[in-house]
């Protein structure tokens, strides 16, 4: 009976992710930035998965690659991961020890992120080396420069992101783990149970800033764009995708807006989702109040250079491990 | 600078184009790049060629004139204008003054809507949609003032030879409506530049950014609003006849970057609608059109313009009322080596920025092609 309870549990809290995780885009891109840009966007009640059921009724085009199957597959081990990051978080799998860890989460987020390096690598678009167009004729310039794919740009962006893009969000995760001094997720939440809300103490407010910087980040949302920015590699790989594989790739992205929302209720709220509990409900208030908060921050921002990206991640990180320091003390 | 007058080796191209997302019309630009930052940039129009030089070979110089308007969908009244303005001379038609005030309107406008489009599509570059979104809404009050005058929001065809079409003629109650639109257009212009300008993340990204000294402005034969955002004080409008009535500034700022471009822009609307204002407040009464002219032979005859992206040339001579060896030079054709150039040493979400800050029109730029046997 308590395994069926679980699974009741562990299933009925991922559908329910899944179903408020679709209204999350449309809320940010589709009613809050329409108001703030003065145009006429549709009402707040309008899902932000119309648009991947549209794609879904495709046709599908092979994608321009070396490895196509591969390409088409990553989308989906993207939502996979996501999908395992929330079941980590959930009390029913507490007892797994090490998976539902800060360190596993830290992991699974790492596949989301290098995944959409592969994505970069793997595809070959016609919007710019496949492009037939004479330039090396003669009086061309520099005829025998390597030409470079604007995917692969994309790539090679997605690559610096891993390497230091990342750093605010995982910094701001150590610092309940600081405060709670366990990198276990049913230790942090039992002692937020006890303590009250890590949020609330100093360190839990700098590191909840930290987090909401580098869950923007982390999504690539306005002025951290610069992954898949409109000026030169535009969607970057997601150029590519079409129909399904493309409904996948923003599923993912409305899951995961869910599953960062959920897992921030859980270090610094001690919530975590629990279709039981009704606690829940602060879960799905947590997963709506960012993306407002990000629509917000995002309408009016300019996309970032890299000029502008290094001195805001460093600095939000110093934040971070401030926090962290303050933790300790 | 090519392989054999540059020294140094470019190790990695990034091209983009002729069809990109980004761009809103067709060119190719190949960037090269040294760990995303442009070492050197080419950029090629030439697929949007029409040939409207050679329909207009031989046509009726009325409807030649008619048809300079479908080069550009932004600038189709400066086309217009041009044209007319050769065949003018070339006749010596004297044209009357309310014809000349209300040409200046209808100029001056699309002056406004091309500069709003301007820093709307400057705006989504930067990645700033709302800023965008809120200067179109802004520009919509332009477009439909043009649409009252000529009938059309893109193609008004006001002038013909002699003076203007009769249906673009001012009345009072659309006086009374530019004026309203006038004042719409200052307070939110006005808002707008105020909140661009003290926003912080927008400044870093277009401070510094781009820079095209004045030295290279004039080395690069660079027009318009591009060459006066490098410290040159040079406007074609200070030397046409037309707008002595006038009083005006030519606005220039000394950077040379994005910023400086931005602003160039912005301080020219206040000027245009200072313009438009003294234009429609002493507005003479009369007649609006000279029909008292005859046809003849003339030699080849040249006009120059100054255009809202910068000097617009129109040449042709007259054969039996019918227009010969017509040629037609857009500001954006000399600009493109200012383009390349203002690429060079910015990031590459930076490089797309350089271009559109000298706000290019390679639609109207493809006028003719060279064909390289190899």
């Amino acid at each position: 009976m308590t395994i069926l309870n679980s699974l009741i549990a562990v299933f009925g809290t991922l559908i329910l992710a899944f179903l408020v995780s679709i209204w999350l885009p449309g809320i940010e891109r589709k009613f809050i930035h329409a108001r703030i840009q003065q145009r006429v966007g549709p009402p707040i009640s309008s899902l932000g998965i119309m648009a991947p059921i549209k794609f879904f009724f495709k046709k599908t085009i092979i994608p321009n690659s070396p490895m196509p199957n591969l390409y088409n597959v990553l989308p989906v081990i993207s939502l996979l991961s996501c999908v395992f990051i929330f079941l980590f978080i959930m009390p029913q799998m507490y007892y797994l020890g090490a998976l539902a860890s800060i360190i596993a989460i830290v992991g699974l987020l790492k596949i989301e992120e290098v995944i959409y390096m592969f994505m970069g690598s793997l595809s070959k678009s016609i919007l710019s080396v496949n492009m037939p167009f004479p330039d090396l004729a003669k009086g061309g310039k520099h005829r025998k420069a390597t030409r470079s794919f604007l995917e692969e740009l994309s790539s090679l962006r997605a690559f610096r992101l891993i390497a230091f893009g990342s750093f605010p969000i995982y910094i701001a995760f150590f610092v309940p783990v600081a405060i709670a001094k366990s990198i276990y997720i049913g230790d942090i939440v039992l002692y937020q149970q006890i303590n009250g809300p890590i949020l609330f103490t100093v360190a839990g407010a700098i590191g909840a800033l930290v987090y909401f910087i580098g869950y923007m980040i982390l999504l690539n949302e306005y002025p951290f764009v610069i992954l898949k920015t409109k000026a030169d590699v535009i969607e970057g790989p997601l150029l590519e995708y079409a129909a399904k594989y493309r409904a996948y790739v923003y599923l993912t992205r409305g899951f995961l807006m869910f599953v960062l929302a959920s897992l921030f209720a859980t270090l610094f709220l001690g919530i975590p989702p629990n279709i039981f509990d009704w606690k829940v409900l602060i879960n799905i208030g947590v997963a709506i109040l960012f993306p407002i908060a990000m629509a917000l921050l995002s309408a009016f921002s300019p996309i970032f250079t890299f000029r502008q990206f290094y001195p805001v991640v460093a600095g939000v990180s110093i934040l971070g491990i401030l926090a962290i320091i303050a933790a300790f003390i | 600078m090519s392989d054999n007058n540059n020294k140094k080796i470019i190790e990695t191209e990034v091209p983009m184009g002729m069809v990109h997302s980004a761009a809103i019309e067709p060119y190719r630009v190949r960037l090269f790049v040294e760990d995303e930052i442009v070492r050197d940039a080419e950029i090629t129009v030439g697929i949007n060629h029409r040939g409207i030089e050679r329909i207009m070979e031989g046509l009726p110089v009325e409807k030649a004139n008619s048809l300079t308007e479908k080069i550009c969908g932004i600038c189709s009244n400066s086309h217009i204008w041009n044209s007319v303005l050769v065949a003018e001379k070339a006749l010596g038609i004297e044209i009357p003054e309310r014809a000349s005030y209300i040409r200046i309107v209808v100029e001056e406008l699309e002056r406004l809507h091309s500069h709003l489009l301007y820093l709307a599509h400057g705006s989504e570059v930067l990645g700033h949609e709302t800023f965008a979104m809120r200067l179109f809404y802004i520009r919509e009050t332009v477009m439909e003032l043009l649409g009252m005058i000529g009938g059309n929001r893109v193609q008004y065809g006001a002038p013909i030879i002699g003076g203007i079409r009769p249906r673009c003629d001012l009345n009072e109650m659309r006086i009374k409506k530019i004026k309203e639109g006038m004042d719409f257009l200052e307070e939110k212009v006005a808002a707008f530049a105020d909140r661009f300008t003290s926003d912080p993340m927008i400044m870093a990204r277009i401070t510094g950014v781009a820079v095209l000294s004045k030295k290279d402005a004039i080395r690069l034969a660079t027009s318009g609003p591009t060459l006066r955002a490098t410290g040159v004080d040079i406007d074609l409008r200070r030397d046409m006849e037309s707008y002595d009535p006038f009083e005006f500034d030519i606005i220039t700022q000394k950077d040379g970057d994005v910023k400086s471009n931005l602003l160039v822009r912005v301080f020219e609307i206040f000027e245009s609608i200072k313009i438009i204002r003294q234009a429609i407040g002493n507005l003479p009464p009369g007649k609006i059109t000279n029909r008292s002219w005859g046809m003849q032979d003339t030699p080849i005859v040249k006009s120059y313009i100054e255009v809202p992206r910068g000097k617009l040339y129109h040449s042709y001579k007259l054969e039996e009322g019918r227009t010969r060896n017509v040629i037609v030079r857009t500001p954006s054709i000399t600009n493109i080596g200012a383009m390349e150039h203002a690429c060079i040493g910015a990031h590459i979400t930076d490089a797309q920025l350089a271009i559109v800050q000298c706000d290019p029109c390679f639609t109207c730029t493809d006028r003719a092609i060279k064909i390289i046997r190899l």
